[in-house]
């Protein structure tokens, strides 16, 4: 002890196996107070000061602390397991890979939340796509607590906890002062888009400095392996080793895998992926009805007008695709409502010469147009809705239908929001809340498809679909997800005799899209459109057809070709998706 | 450790009074309290509000609060008074009970929109657009922000004390001066951090005359009545320690008492960081050693097996790729852009241009390495921090 020489400064005792930093402030503070005799503090603060730090002690090394402090918030086991392990194995680097639906926010908010805590991590930068980022930032201060910015200004950088786009992220002038901080924690959603090295988003991340990191996504492999090991070069260079030795131990070719044990095992130290239908997660149903209406004669008159409109202008445009795009939309929008169809037709006419003979044949169909007085879809819509009485999401293409559909359910009572993707984030928030609230039908064009949780809403209803399956099934995301408690009824409506009933029937019977797993379907378009988007080859089928069944024909063909694809991937599965199945034997 | 709504609750009222805050109302569930300058200072965050009150001598108007410790006690007790108003006056119509507060200054709006405006407010930390004359209604339960936030300003209002013990009545009637032994007393949070955390309190007191060190301070403190005030007949004994030394004493008698305890987690972090940094160093090492960095696998070296696949087409993914000066990849890039800019005259020029390359490249895969090395050891590297939560001093028999 060093009782006796009280003058002795210097510590005489052995040194800690640890470096030891005592923080020597208080020392002036005090003395200058006992010189100046005060300010004094209340000796009631005093003790209150003490009891708080005890309440907030953190006693041991590997005990889940947060929840405490989380009230209102019950993670699901699988959310704890992940956090636990990410926390206490994987030392807070990690990519979280659970399949679409299981709460990945959650998890990288615990674990965020675990680490603020403990004062280990106090600056953070949370990368999302640009249309999450409100829904972060409400998720992370409504849920955790934590108190989350959304990026605007420049200086939002400075808080302490940013959400922001990748896209602004990466553009100067933020990106000079991004690299030059040092950032405690770094979360990126959506982190598949990284998979290639060579883009300016990778090498950007590769720049970052950051203690601990989390990639967050539902496909860490979409095509190949050398995807995963770009993501996982990303937060630990070296774990698989370098990228030859990497081909030479475990890849056979893009998409064979080999040494599969081995390579789980080095996975499953950076990676955590859980999936639906294990365990006690279990997702709710899925009714999908398929509505046929049968258009009305006025309707019908301006489809075949329509149809021939556009069939003629391909034939004298030769046959050249990229012309006829949007005359090829005409035909969609005719199938959604006569709206879009006008102000397609209006566009179009605007840019005619005067003197084009197209002119008249626009007002032609203009005056089919004028013909129609219901809209025989939004008719069904009100039945439905009202026979279901309870909230429900209308998805379109189309804004002008979007706008109809807004009027058509006013007139008959029924209260209804849009959303869109030209609203800015405060309005799209302001939409959600109402449709939370008092209001039943929320009607949305495709940036609804992306990101917005509507698990309070299990009603659907696509007044037309996108040509795209993953599209549709975006949108079923959005209601169709953990969380959601009902079973979920999804109506389809379709127009028999058009180009609709096929699309619906591809995808529906040939490709069996509404049943399939998710990860499965965009692996296998990503496969289908190497040579020409899907769309694409749709637009092209309706072109070149000579009559229904012509098209029902080419239909077919396209559907064997995705059915196919989707063999080969069943095939593949036991391989690199089987990688990805790390709780079974592998880890 | 947790608290208790009734903890909560007994901790925010004694923070309350000791900043003499106006009670006025109260109940074990929630409790209305008009701040006092101090507390209004402390908690509402409105500096410039208040520099402008010091520069202009305005009267100060401070804020008033209703917090919450129990929501669903506070809920159920509400709907019970309501039940009883609209039995006793069936004519005046009962308020929408949710959101309105007890005493509420605010105009009868819409209860649908006002539900909105209070969750997307919700977001933004309360901003004191209400003014005094309203009582903003919060939820202080163990977790909130609100309760952390009085947390630090009860430790920042409580850091330094000076106090003396007050005699009992008996001895204040002796006619000899008591004789007084000043103490340092300070409470230490150990933080014992690597990649994982955890902390200790240490409140220990020095005598500031004989230098005995004491643990567990604390509750030597609680048997005794503490003021800020002499007693009379108070004879302080004059210190024989400084303060710096005493500081310096207790410093090393809490080293001591960690050199006691186990630092096999410290062994286990640096076994974790030497293994990162192995197979950091490993590839990194490998990396730099070749001649052309390693950034791209290309046809050339003998393990690529998976190029054989991705590089002999024009590889798909160049499409998306913005100019990058830095870190472009050499091989098929090169070759690429050398033949989509400027055909090139002589084969001499893109041999200078692929060794130019190749020096930048490894430039940034040095930094890239030496950086991933610091954060590394930043994240792992075991270590002790020892802070003062607060200290005084303490005057006793």
């Amino acid at each position: 002890m060093n009782r006796k020489n009280p003058h002795h400064m210097n510590q005489t005792v052995a040194e800690l196996p640890v470096p030891l930093e005592f923080d020597r402030s208080w020392i002036n503070q005090l003395e200058s107070r006992l010189d100046k005799g005060g300010p004094w503090g209340d000796y009631r603060l005093f003790q209150l000061g003490i009891q708080a730090e005890e309440t907030n002690l953190i006693p041991n090394f590997d005990e889940i602390q947060c929840l405490k402090h989380l009230q209102g918030l019950t993670p699901l086991p699988h959310q704890m397991d992940t956090a636990r392990r990410v926390l206490f194995e994987m030392s807070g680097r990690a990519i979280l890979a659970d399949e679409v639906g299981l709460g990945k926010t959650i998890e990288a908010g615990l674990i965020l939340k675990e680490y603020m805590v403990r004062g280990l991590v106090s600056k953070v930068l949370i990368l999302v796509p640009a249309s999450l980022v409100l829904q972060w930032v409400r998720e992370l201060n409504s849920k955790f607590g934590i108190p989350a910015i959304a990026q605007k200004k420049a200086y939002s950088w400075q808080n302490e906890v940013v959400v922001a786009s990748m896209d602004t992220a990466k553009r100067d002038p933020h990106k000079d002062m991004l690299l030059n901080t040092d950032y405690d924690m770094i979360i990126i959603d959506e982190a598949h888009k990284l998979k290639n090295k060579k883009t300016t988003n990778y090498q950007f991340m590769l720049k970052l400095r950051k203690k601990y990191c989390l990639l967050l996504t539902a496909t860490p492999v979409q095509n190949d392996m050398s995807e995963l090991f770009n993501l996982i070069n990303l937060l630990k260079p070296g774990q698989l080793g370098r990228q030859g030795d990497f081909a030479a131990n475990f890849v056979v070719d893009k998409r064979v895998p080999k040494n599969q044990e081995q390579l789980k095992n080095e996975l499953s130290k950076v990676m955590i992926r859980n999936r639906r239908g294990e365990g006690p997660v279990q997702f709710t149903k899925r009714n999908v009805s398929n509505v046929n209406l049968q258009l009305s004669p006025e309707e019908q008159a301006l489809y075949d007008g329509v149809t021939s409109f556009v069939k003629d202008q391909y034939q004298e445009a030769g046959g050249n695709l990229s012309s006829m795009l949007s005359l090829v939309t005409l035909q969609r929008e005719v199938c959604s409502s006569r709206d879009a169809v006008f102000v397609t037709l209006v566009n179009l006419s605007k840019k005619l010469p005067l003197d084009s003979p197209l002119r008249d044949k626009i007002w032609e169909l203009v005056a089919h147009i004028k013909a129609i007085k219901e809209n025989t879809k939004a008719e069904k819509t009100m039945e439905l809705i009202r026979n279901m009485n309870e909230k429900v999401i209308i998805f379109t293409e189309y804004r002008a239908t979007q706008e109809y559909l807004l009027n058509y359910f006013r007139n008959n009572g029924l209260t209804a929001v849009p959303y869109r993707g030209g609203m800015n984030r405060g309005k799209k928030d302001w939409m959600m809340d109402l449709f939370r609230g008092r209001v039943q039908a929320m009607i949305a064009t495709e940036a609804g498809g992306e990101g917005i949780n509507l698990q309070f809403c299990h009603h659907m209803i696509n007044f037309d679909l996108p040509w795209n399956p993953m599209r549709v099934e975006q949108r079923i995301g959005r209601v169709h997800r953990l969380g959601q408690q009902n079973d979920v009824n999804i109506f389809n409506l379709s127009t028999t005799g058009t180009i609709e009933e096929h699309i619906l029937n591809l995808l529906h019977e040939k490709i069996n899209m509404f049943e399939m797993v998710i990860g499965g379907l965009d692996v296998i378009l990503e496969r289908l459109e190497k040579k020409e988007s899907i769309e694409k080859s749709l637009y092209k089928i309706m072109l070149e057809s000579q009559n229904d069944e012509d098209i029902r024909r080419k239909m077919d063909s396209l559907g064997q070709s995705l059915n196919s694809i989707q063999r080969e991937v069943a095939d593949e599965g036991p391989a690199v998706s089987g990688l990805l199945d790390l709780r079974k034997g592998g880890s | 450790m947790t608290m208790s709504p009734h903890e909560v609750q007994a901790y925010v009222l004694t923070y309350l009074e000791a900043l003499d805050c106006q009670i006025m109302e109260r109940s074990p569930a929630h409790v209305t309290v008009k701040l006092s300058p101090e507390a209004d200072k402390a908690l509402t965050n409105r500096p410039y509000y208040w520099g402008f009150v010091e520069r202009t001598g305005a009267p100060a108007e401070t804020m008033s609060f209703t917090f919450i410790f129990d929501p669903d006690s506070y809920q159920q007790a509400i709907e019970a008074a309501e039940a009883k108003a609209a039995q006793a006056l069936p004519s005046i119509v009962p308020d929408p009970a949710e959101k309105n507060g007890v005493t509420n200054g605010s105009p009868q709006g819409e209860p649908p929109k006002e539900t909105i405006l209070g969750r997307y407010f919700g977001i933004t930390p309360s901003m004191p657009l209400l003014g005094p004359g309203r009582i903003l209604r919060e939820e202080v339960v163990y977790g909130s922000r609100r309760l952390q936030q009085i947390f630090g300003a009860a430790r920042e209002g409580g850091a330094f004390v000076n106090l003396f013990e007050q005699a009992a009545k008996r001895q204040l009637r002796a006619t000899a001066p008591a004789v007084y032994e000043p103490w340092l007393g300070v409470c230490f949070k150990v933080e014992f951090a690597c990649d994982l955390k955890r902390e200790e309190l240490h409140f220990l007191g020095i005598s500031l005359r004989s230098g005995e060190i004491i643990e567990k301070f604390g509750t030597k403190l609680n048997r005794r009545d503490l003021s800020p005030r002499l007693a009379e007949n108070m004879h302080v004994q004059t210190a024989k320690v400084s303060l710096s030394d005493a500081g310096a004493a207790l410093e090393s008698h809490l080293t001591n008492r960690l050199l006691e305890l186990d630092y096999s987690w410290a062994e286990k972090a640096q076994e974790r960081l030497d293994l990162e940094l192995d197979v950091l160093d490993t590839y990194y090492e490998a990396v730099l050693r070749e001649d052309t960095p390693e950034v791209e696998l290309t046809g050339n070296t003998a393990s690529g097996m998976e190029s054989v696949h991705s590089n002999r087409t024009p590889p798909v993914p160049l499409k998306k790729v913005l100019d990058i000066p830095n870190a472009k990849p050499n091989g098929a890039d090169v070759e690429l852009a050398a033949e989509a800019v400027v055909p090139i005259d002589t084969e001499t020029d893109a041999e200078e241009e692929k060794a130019k390359q190749a020096v930048i490249d490894r430039e940034a895969m040095k930094l890239q390495y030496e950086t991933r090395r610091t954060e590394m050891i930043w994240q792992y590297e075991p270590k002790v921090k020892v802070t003062a939560i607060s200290s005084g001093m303490f005057h006793l028999r």
